[in-house]
C-alpha cells in the first residue's frame, strides 16, 4: 500500500516537471490580434484604414481654436477656468501650457500613426483595390500633417514607420516646408488614385484630394498650383453650390452636393467628458450650445465659442447668411418667449454659433452634449470657389475675371450683389466674403495669419509670435527637451 | 447545550499494570493567572495513557503506576512540564507560558519556522487582536498594527477598499502586496470578501526572505492562516454579535446663505459682472451637509465551531456583516455573508490530508465618489441659498452652475450594485515518507463571480445639467437613431455585467529536515508550482426599462425596438505562472542560522526574451544571548539578523510586450458606426519584471522581563520599474484605446527604519497590563528615470488644470510641484515695485515667488515651480495597549502619520459654487489679509496649482477603543457557557489633524501617482458599539 502510495506521489512530482514550461507559458491573447502579424487580409488593411480615419473626428478641436482665436468669437463658457486653455487662446496669453493645443498636438500624430501603420505594411499582400486603400491612407495622413503645420509649423515628419520612446528622443522638428512637400506628395498620389464619386459616405474623394492639395498650395503662397488645382475641382463640375444657405448644416441635408470633405460623426454611441476622443459624436454643436437652455428647436448646451458683436455687424443686415451663421439669442427669446436661457460666467455676447449648435432634432445618445450626429464640413464647395479666387487673383498672372467669377458665385447664393473688383480691392473682397461665408467653421484665425491680417484684426496679437501656437511644453520634454520653443514664446 | 463535562479523551491503549500502586491521578490545569487550561494535554511519560483538559481545566487518568509516573503536559504556547505523581491522587498543574513567543510556530511560506530560528524581518499578528477591532477589512484592521506597514484608506465607504504598502512605494505601478490565505492567492481588490472573525493568525514578509514567492513577492507578502481546530477538543461553539451606529467625524466649514450671497455679490463685483444678490439677507440656508450625512448602523455575527477527535480537526465558520453608508445608507451599503470549512483528518499514519473552503456572498451599493459628479463633490459645492426642495417638493436645480447638481436628488437616483460570490479553497495532502521527509502536495483554487447592475432611471437635475436622462422636465425619453431612419425612445436603462475569475493553483512540495551530531540541522524545502488564471465577462444596456422603475431593471425587460442594446462589451484574459523554488536552512544549535532561498519564475505576462526570472535570497541570524561569552543581564535575548535578496514584480496586464490591435478604431461610414482596427497598447518585446534588491539588518531582543523590541534597517531598491510613462505625442498612442507602451526604466529607493516595542506586565497580580508602540520612518526617493525624460506628469490639478505631481529623481514618488505663494500683493505700488513681475497680477492676488531668480514668473513653463509637498509620511506610528482587571478588560489602539501632505482639490472654482468658510477671510483690500486671495469672477491665477492648495495632512487618530467586562464564568457555566463577554467600543473616536477636508486618511484612487489628493472622499464613519461573545 505504502509503496503504491509513494509511487503514485512520485508520479505528480514528476508530472510537472516533464510538462514543458516553455509551452505552457506560450499563451497567445484570445479574441484579438496581434500588430505585427495583421495585414493578411484585404479586409485586415480596410479596417486599419477605418482605425486611421477615427482620428478626424477629434477636428472638432480646430472649430472651437480656428474661431476663439480670432476676431470672430470667444471662448464662453461656465467660467474662465472651464477649459481654461481656450480663454487663454482666446485672450492672445497662450502659453506653451495648454490642454487643448496638447490634445490637438496628440491626436493629430495618433491619426499619422495609424496611418503610418498600415503604409508599413503597405507590401505585405497585393489585391485589388489596395491602392485605394493606400491612398485614402495617405490623404489622411496629408490632412493630420496639414492640421499641425497649420497650428505649429515644424513638426518632427515621421513616415511610413512608427517610432519607439527612444528614436522620438533622437528626431527633431522638421521644417515646414519639408512637411508641406510630403504633404503635397501625399495628396497628388491620393488625387490620381481616388475616384470623383464614392458611394460610401464619408469616404475620401478625388476632389477632396484636390481641394486640400489646393489649400495647401494657398498656404504656402503658391498660388499658381493653388489655382490650377482649384481649376481641376470646378472644371469637373462635380460639385455644385445648393440654394439655400441655411440648408448647409443640418443632418438632414448631409452629402449634399456642396460636400468636398466632410468629417462623418452619429448620434448612436453615447460618450463622457473623461475621454473626449473616444466619442463617436461631434462635441462641438453641444459645447456650443445655448446654456440652461428651454425652449424650442435648440437644446441646451454650454455656451462655448460665442461669436462677437464684430463678426456681428460685419453682416450687411440683408445678408442671409448672417441669421444663418449666428443666432441672436434676445431676438430668438423676444419671437418665443417661452424661452429660457442663462448666461455664462466665461462671458456672454448675446450670439451663439447657429451653424454647430445643439438642436432638439439632431440630440445623440447621453452625454448628448458630447454627440451630436452633425458632420464637420471641412471643405465645402463655396470655400473650394473663394480659394480658387483668392489663387487666381494673386497668381503670378492673375486672372480677377475668373476669381470674380467664383466670388460672385458665392455672393450670389447669399442673395448679395455682385462685386467687380481686381487687384487689391479684388483680393480684400475675397477675404471679406471668406470671413462671411465662412464664419463659425474654423478657418478664421488660419486665414487671418496666412494672410497677414491677424495683427490688425485680433486684440494682444503679437507679430512674429502668435502666428504659430506654442509646442506643448509636456511634448517638448517627452521628446527629449531638444527641441526649440516656437518664436518668442 | 452539553450540561456536563465528560472526559472527551480516553486512551486508546491501557496497560494493566503488573505492579507497582496503580491508582487514579487528577486535577486541573490553569495558567500563571489562575484561569483554567481548557484542551491541554495530561499524557503519562513513557506511555500512550493520557487525558486532555476539559471545560475546567480537569483532567483524569485512571490505571497508572501513581508512584512512578511522570505526568508530561502539552498545549501551544505554555512551555511542556513535566511532574513527578509521586503517589498523588492529586495533582494540580500550572503551566507557564512561553515567553515572547519565541517556540511559536508561523508559517513562512511552504513551511513553517519560530521566531527563535526565523532568519527574515517579519511580523506576526494573532487573529483575535485584529477582530476585537470590529472592522470589516482586514486591510484596514492592519493599519498601525505592524511597523512597516502602511495602510491607507482610499474610500470610506462601506465596501472600499484600502492600500496596503510594505516599506514605502516602491513603483509607481502595482504597490500590492502577495496575499495568501492558506496558502491561496486572495488580491487585495477582493479582500472585502475575507471575514476577520475567520483568521487565526498573519505574518506579513517584509524583507527579502518574502523571495520564496519570487516574481510576486517585491512588495511584501501576507500570509493568512484561517481557524483551525485542535485534536481531541468536544465542538466548541463561540457566537459573537456587535451592532454600532455610525456617523460623520465632520463637516466641512462651509458658507451658509447669507455669507455665500455677500461673496458671490462681491466675486461678480470684482469680475466686472452684475451682483447676483440685492438681498444678501438670506439666514443660514441650505445645510446640504446635513441633508446628506446620516447615522448608519453596522452589524455582526459570526459562528465558530471548532474541535477535534483524535485524528481530525475541524473549525467551522459562519457570518453576517451588514454595513449602511454614512452618505446614503443603503445606497452606499455592504453585506457579506461568510461560511467557511477547515478539516485537517490523518487518513494513515503517514498521510494527512488538509482542506480549506471559504464561501463568501457579498453585496455592495455605491454612489459616484470621488472627483467631480461625486455626491459628495456636489454637497461641497451645492448653493446655500438654493432649497433642497422647491415650494413644489420637486427637487431644486442648482440651475447656476451645470456640472453640480442637487446631491440629495442624484442619490435618489443612483442605482448601482455588484454582487461577488466568491469559492476559494485548497485540498492539500501531506505525506511522510519517512520521519523527515514529507511531501506535500495541494490544489488551490479562487474563483469568484462578479455581477454588476446599474440602473439608471429618466432624470431631470435642471436646464443643462449633464447628468441628465430625460429630455426635458417631464421625463419625455430622447430619441436616437441607431441607424439610418430608425429612431428609438432612449428611456430609463440598465447596465449588466457579469464577469467571472478563476485561479487554479497546483503545488507540490516535499520538505526534509536532517540532523547530525545533534548540533547541526538542514531543512530543505524544494518543489514546483503552476499557476494559471483566467477571467471572462460581458456586458450590456438594455434601454426603455418599464415605469422607469427600479423593480423592471433588467435586460430581460428590455423594450426598445428590435431589442437594441448598447454599450455590449466582452473581455477575457488568461495569465500563466510555473515555479520551481528551493529553500536550504541550516541551524547549528539554536545559535546560528542561515538560509538560502532561490526561486525561478516563467510568466506568461513577458515575452519570450525575458519570460524566466531568477530569484535568490540569502539570510542569517544570530542569536548572542546563546553564546558563553553572553553576559548582558539587562538583555535576556538578542538576536541579531541580516538578509538579502532580489525578488520581481510582475503586475502589469497581460500581453503588455507585444503590440495588440485592441485599441478603438471606429469611424462612421454610411451613417453607420463601422469597426475597425487600431494598436492598443504598443508592444515592448523587452520588457521584463521590476526587481527589488532588499538588503535587511535588524535585531530582536528581551529587555528586562517585560520588553520585547525589534529593530529593523532596511534598504530596498527597485529597479527596472514597469511603467507606462506619458510618452511623447510623436509615438500616436493618445487616439481612442491606445495607451503608451509599458517599458523597463526608473530606480526608486526607500530606505528604513522600523521600531516595534512591547512590553507587558502584571500589577499586583491582578492588573494585567500589555502595550505595544511601532514606528516606521521611510526615506522614498526616485533615484532613476527614463533617459531623455525630465520627470513623469502625473495626477492633474482642478478641472483641466496642470500637472500637480510627478515621478521625478531625486524626489519622492508622486511629490507635489506647483507654485510657492509669498503671501498676497496688497496694493499696486506692490505689484510696480516688486522685483518680480508676475503677470496679469493685481492687488489682492496670490504672490508667486520666483524660483530661478530670472525676475519673472514663468506660467508658460515649468522653470518657477517647486517642490510644495509629499503624500508619503514621514513617520507612521502605532500604539495599542489591553489593560485587563478581574473581569473587566481594557483597549485602545491609535495609528499616526506625521509629515505628509493634502492637496485640496475638491474645490470647485466656480462663479456661484459655494466655498469653503476660509474665503470669509479673504483679501478685501490693502492689508486686510495676507493669507487668502480676492475672489473674482474674472480671469486670474489664484487658481492655478500652488502651495495655497496644500494643506499638512499629519493627523493622529483613535482607531478603537473599548471596554468589556467578561461574566464571572462560575455564574454562566450554570447554563453552559463558558466565557461571556461584552463589550463597548468605538472606531474612530477621535481625530487629531490640521487638514480641512472630510478625512486626512486618504489613499488613492488612481495609482501611485495620485496619492494624497483629496477630491471629496468619501470619509470614515466613527463608530459606536456594543458586542458581545459567548464561548460554550
Amino acid at each position: 500500500m505504502t509503496k503504491k502510495i509513494t509511487s503514485l506521489f512520485i508520479l505528480i512530482f514528476i508530472f510537472p516537471s516533464i510538462f514543458s514550461c516553455k509551452k505552457f507559458l506560450d499563451i497567445d491573447p484570445l479574441y484579438t490580434q496581434d500588430a505585427e502579424n495583421y495585414f493578411l487580409t484585404p479586409l485586415d488593411y480596410d479596417r486599419a484604414l477605418t482605425g486611421a480615419y477615427d482620428l478626424l473626428q477629434s477636428s472638432f478641436m480646430t472649430v472651437w481654436v480656428g474661431e476663439i482665436a480670432s476676431d470672430n468669437s470667444i471662448a464662453g463658457g461656465e467660467s474662465v477656468n472651464d477649459t481654461e486653455g481656450l480663454h487663454e487662446i482666446d485672450n492672445m496669453n497662450h502659453d506653451a501650457v495648454n490642454n487643448e493645443l496638447r490634445s490637438i498636438f496628440r491626436w493629430n500624430y495618433s491619426g499619422i500613426t495609424r496611418a503610418n501603420y498600415l503604409l508599413e505594411f503597405k507590401d505585405n499582400i497585393d489585391f485589388e483595390g489596395k491602392d485605394k486603400i493606400i491612398a485614402q491612407a495617405r490623404f489622411l495622413r496629408a490632412y493630420y500633417y496639414f492640421e499641425l503645420v497649420k497650428y505649429f509649423g515644424d513638426v518632427p515628419l515621421v513616415i511610413d514607420k512608427r517610432i519607439g520612446a527612444d528614436e522620438v528622443t533622437k528626431i527633431d522638428r522638421t521644417p515646414k516646408s519639408e512637411v508641406y512637400a510630403q504633404i503635397e506628395k501625399d495628396l497628388i498620389y491620393a488625387a490620381s488614385i481616388l475616384d470623383w464619386k464614392n458611394p460610401t459616405k464619408g469616404r475620401i474623394t478625388k476632389g477632396a484630394c484636390l481641394a486640400l492639395l489646393g489649400k495647401a498650395y494657398l498656404y504656402q503662397n503658391k498660388f499658381d498650383a493653388a489655382a490650377m488645382t482649384f481649376d481641376q475641382i470646378i472644371d469637373q463640375n462635380e460639385y455644385m453650390l445648393i440654394d439655400k444657405y441655411t440648408d448647409l448644416f443640418t443632418v438632414a441635408n448631409e452629402g449634399h452636393t456642396e460636400t468636398v470633405f466632410d468629417i462623418q460623426y452619429t448620434g448612436a454611441e453615447g460618450g463622457g467628458y473623461d475621454c473626449l476622443i473616444c466619442l463617436e459624436g461631434n462635441a462641438a454643436p453641444g459645447f456650443q450650445g445655448i446654456r440652461q437652455f428651454e425652449g424650442p428647436t435648440y437644446g441646451d448646451g454650454n455656451s462655448y465659442n460665442l461669436p462677437t458683436q464684430n463678426l456681428y455687424d460685419a453682416f450687411n443686415p440683408s445678408d442671409l447668411r448672417r441669421d444663418a451663421s449666428i443666432l441672436d439669442i434676445e431676438a430668438f427669446k423676444n419671437a418665443n418667449p417661452s424661452v429660457k436661457y442663462a448666461e455664462g460666467g466665461g462671458g456672454h455676447t448675446g450670439y451663439y454659433n447657429n451653424k454647430y449648435i445643439k438642436k432638439k432634432a439632431e440630440i445623440g445618445l447621453p452625454d448628448n452634449d458630447l454627440t451630436s450626429p452633425v458632420n464637420y464640413h471641412v471643405i465645402r464647395y463655396a470655400d473650394v470657389l473663394l480659394m480658387a479666387a483668392e489663387a487666381h487673383n494673386r497668381a503670378t498672372s492673375p486672372d480677377d475675371a475668373k476669381a470674380t467669377n467664383y466670388l460672385n458665385q458665392v455672393r450670389k447664393r447669399a442673395k448679395m450683389s455682385e462685386i467687380n473688383a481686381s487687384g487689391n480691392q479684388l483680393t480684400e473682397a475675397i477675404w471679406a466674403e471668406r470671413r462671411l461665408e465662412l464664419s463659425g467653421e474654423g478657418h478664421r484665425f488660419f486665414d487671418l495669419v496666412r494672410t497677414g491680417k491677424a495683427a490688425q484684426s485680433i486684440d494682444g496679437f503679437v507679430t512674429g509670435k502668435h502666428e504659430l501656437f506654442p509646442i506643448p511644453q509636456v511634448e517638448i520634454d517627452l521628446a527629449g527637451g531638444n527641441w526649440n520653443q516656437n518664436k518668442n514664446y | 447545550m452539553i450540561k456536563r463535562s465528560l472526559l472527551v479523551f480516553i486512551s486508546l491503549f491501557y496497560l494493566i499494570a503488573s505492579f507497582g500502586q496503580n491508582g487514579t491521578v487528577s486535577g486541573t490545569l490553569s495558567d500563571s493567572l489562575g484561569e483554567k487550561i481548557i484542551g491541554a494535554a495530561v499524557v503519562v511519560k513513557g506511555t500512550n495513557m493520557g487525558s486532555i483538559s476539559d471545560e475546567n481545566g480537569f483532567y483524569k487518568i485512571a490505571n497508572i503506576d501513581l508512584s512512578n509516573a511522570i505526568l508530561v503536559t502539552s498545549y501551544s504556547g505554555y512551555k511542556t512540564k513535566q511532574i513527578k505523581v509521586n503517589g498523588r491522587s492529586t495533582v494540580n498543574i500550572i503551566l507557564s507560558e512561553i515567553s515572547n513567543n519565541l517556540n511559536q510556530v508561523m508559517v513562512v511560506g511552504y513551511g513553517t519556522s519560530t521566531k527563535k530560528e526565523f532568519t527574515g524581518a517579519n511580523a506576526n499578528l494573532i487573529g483575535e487582536e485584529l477582530q476585537k477591532l470590529n472592522i470589516p477589512r482586514i486591510d484596514q484592521a492592519l493599519q498601525g498594527q505592524i511597523s512597516g506597514v502602511n495602510i491607507s484608506t482610499n474610500s470610506g465607504s462601506p465596501g472600499g477598499s484600502s492600500s496596503i504598502r510594505i516599506r514605502g512605494l516602491s513603483t509607481f505601478g502595482d504597490n500590492d502586496p502577495l496575499i495568501l490565505v492558506d496558502g491561496v492567492v486572495y488580491d487585495s481588490e477582493g479582500l472585502n470578501a475575507l471575514n476577520p472573525n475567520d483568521i487565526e493568525s498573519i505574518n506579513v514578509l517584509k524583507d527579502a526572505t518574502a523571495g520564496i514567492y519570487g516574481v510576486r513577492a517585491a512588495n511584501g507578502v501576507i500570509l493568512i492562516e484561517t481557524k483551525k481546530g485542535r485534536r481531541n477538543v468536544k465542538p466548541r461553539i463561540e457566537l459573537s454579535a456587535y451592532t454600532g451606529m455610525q456617523q460623520a467625524t465632520k463637516k466641512l466649514d462651509l458658507l451658509n446663505a447669507r455669507e455665500y450671497a455677500v461673496l458671490k455679490n462681491e466675486m461678480h463685483a470684482n469680475g466686472g459682472l452684475d451682483v447676483p444678490f440685492q438681498n444678501t439677507n438670506l439666514g443660514t440656508g441650505t445645510d446640504w451637509q446635513d441633508a446628506i450625512f446620516q447615522n448608519a448602523i453596522v452589524q455582526n455575527y459570526n459562528i465558530t465551531v471548532s474541535g477535534g477527535t483524535e485524528k481530525t480537526t475541524y473549525s467551522v465558520g459562519g457570518s453576517y456583516y451588514s454595513q449602511d453608508g454614512i452618505v446614503g445608507l443603503d445606497k452606499s451599503n455592504f453585506t457579506r455573508f461568510n461560511a467557511r470549512v477547515n478539516l485537517n483528518t490523518e487518513m494513515s499514519q503517514r498521510m494527512r490530508l488538509s482542506s480549506v473552503f471559504l464561501y463568501t456572498n457579498e453585496e455592495r451599493n455605491a454612489l459616484p465618489e470621488n472627483g467631480i459628479g461625486s455626491v459628495l463633490y456636489n454637497t461641497i459645492n451645492a448653493f446655500p441659498t438654493e432649497p433642497i426642495r422647491d415650494e413644489n417638493n420637486n427637487f431644486s436645480y442648482l440651475e447656476e452652475v451645470s456640472d453640480i447638481i442637487n446631491p440629495v436628488a442624484q442619490m435618489q437616483n443612483t442605482y448601482n450594485t455588484a454582487w461577488v460570490d466568491k469559492f476559494v479553497g485548497k485540498e492539500e495532502i501531506a505525506f511522510d515518507i519517512t520521519k523527515n521527509l514529507t511531501f506535500t502536495n495541494r490544489f488551490n483554487y479562487n474563483y469568484a463571480l462578479v455581477d454588476n447592475k446599474v440602473f439608471s432611471p429618466l432624470t431631470w437635475y435642471g436646464p443643462g445639467k449633464s447628468q441628465n436622462t430625460a429630455l426635458n422636465e417631464q421625463l419625455d425619453p430622447t430619441q436616437v437613431e441607431i441607424a439610418p431612419g430608425i429612431l428609438i425612445d432612449r428611456g430609463a436603462s440598465v447596465y449588466e455585467g457579469r464577469s467571472t475569475y478563476s485561479d487554479i493553483n497546483f503545488e507540490s512540495f516535499i520538505n526534509h529536515s536532517f540532523q547530525f551530531k545533534k548540533i547541526h540541522t538542514i531543512k530543505t524545502t524544494a518543489g514546483v508550482s503552476i499557476f494559471s488564471r483566467n477571467g471572462k465577462g460581458l456586458g450590456g444596456t438594455a434601454y426603455n426599462i418599464p415605469n422607469n422603475s427600479i423593480d423592471y431593471a433588467d435586460i430581460s425587460a428590455n423594450l426598445a425596438e428590435g431589442g437594441f442594446l448598447n454599450n455590449t462589451n466582452s473581455f477575457q484574459f488568461q495569465e500563466r505562472l510555473v515555479s520551481g523554488f528551493l529553500r536550504a536552512q541550516y541551524s547549528m544549535g539554536s545559535k546560528y542560522n542561515g538560509s538560502l532561498i532561490v526561486r525561478r519564475d516563467g510568466s506568461s505576462k513577458f515575452g519570450p526574451n525575458n519570460r524566466f526570472g531568477i530569484f535568490p535570497t540569502l539570510s542569517g541570524s544570530w542569536l548572542l544571548s546563546e553564546e558563553d561569552f553572553y553576559d548582558i543581564d539587562r538583555i535576556k535575548f538578542l538576536k541579531l539578523r541580516l538578509s538579502y535578496g532580489i525578488s520581481g514584480n510582475d503586475q502589469i496586464p497581460n500581453f503588455a510586450y507585444r503590440g495588440l490591435l485592441n485599441g478603438e478604431g471606429v469611424y462612421v461610414f454610411n451613417d453607420i458606426i463601422t469597426q475597425g482596427v487600431a494598436i492598443g497598447r504598443a508592444g515592448n518585446p523587452d520588457l521584463k519584471w521590476e526587481t527589488t534588491r532588499q538588503f535587511n539588518v535588524g535585531a530582536d531582543m528581551k529587555i528586562f522581563h517585560s520588553f520585547d523590541l525589534t529593530l529593523n534597517y532596511f534598504i530596498k531598491n527597485t529597479k527596472d520599474l514597469l511603467f507606462q510613462p506619458d510618452v511623447s505625442g510623436v509615438l500616436g498612442t493618445a487616439g481612442a484605446g491606445s495607451y503608451p507602451p509599458i517599458i523597463n526604466a526608473g530606480d526608486v529607493s526607500n530606505k528604513g527604519v522600523e521600531i516595534e516595542l512591547m512590553y507587558s506586565t502584571k500589577i499586583r497580580k491582578k492588573i494585567n497590563i500589555s502595550t505595544g508602540i511601532n514606528g516606521t520612518w521611510i526615506k522614498n526617493e526616485v533615484v532613476k528615470i527614463p533617459e531623455g525624460i525630465e520627470f513623469i506628469p502625473g495626477a492633474a490639478f482642478g478641472i483641466g488644470g496642470g500637472v500637480a505631481t510627478r515621478f521625478e529623481k531625486g524626489f519622492p514618488i508622486g511629490y507635489f510641484i506647483g507654485y510657492q505663494t509669498d503671501g498676497i500683493f496688497q496694493s499696486q505700488e506692490e505689484i510696480d515695485n516688486s522685483p518680480v513681475k508676475q503677470d496679469g497680477a493685481v492687488p489682492g492676488d496670490l504672490r508667486f515667488i520666483d524660483q530661478n531668480g530670472d525676475g519673472i514668473i514663468s506660467f508658460n513653463d515649468n522653470s518657477d515651480k517647486t517642490m510644495l509637498g509629499t503624500p508619503i509620511p514621514k513617520v507612521t506610528l502605532g500604539y495599542n495597549i489591553n489593560i485587563s482587571y478581574e473581569g473587566f478588560d481594557f483597549s485602545a489602539n491609535l495609528f499616526a502619520a506625521l509629515g505628509q501632505d493634502i492637496i485640496r482639490n475638491y474645490e470647485r472654482q466656480q462663479p456661484y459654487a459655494n466655498q469653503l468658510a476660509y474665503n470669509i477671510d479673504r483679501w478685501t483690500g490693502t492689508n486686510s489679509t495676507n493669507i487668502n486671495p480676492r475672489i473674482t469672477t474674472g480671469a486670474n491665477k489664484n487658481t492655478i496649482f500652488s502651495d495655497f492648495y496644500v494643506e499638512d495632512g499629519s493627523f493622529l487618530r483613535l482607531k478603537n477603543i473599548q471596554l468589556g467586562y467578561t461574566l464571572n464564568p462560575k455564574i454562566t457555566q450554570h447554563v453552559s457557557i463558558s466565557s461571556a463577554r461584552i463589550y463597548i467600543a468605538a472606531n474612530n473616536l477621535l481625530t487629531l489633524t490640521k487638514y480641512q477636508g472630510f478625512d486626512p486618511d486618504i489613499g488613492s484612487v488612481g495609482g501611485a501617482l495620485a496619492s494624497g489628493i483629496d477630491y471629496g472622499f468619501y470619509p470614515q464613519a466613527r463608530t459606536i458599539m456594543a458586542g458581545i461573545s459567548l464561548k460554550f
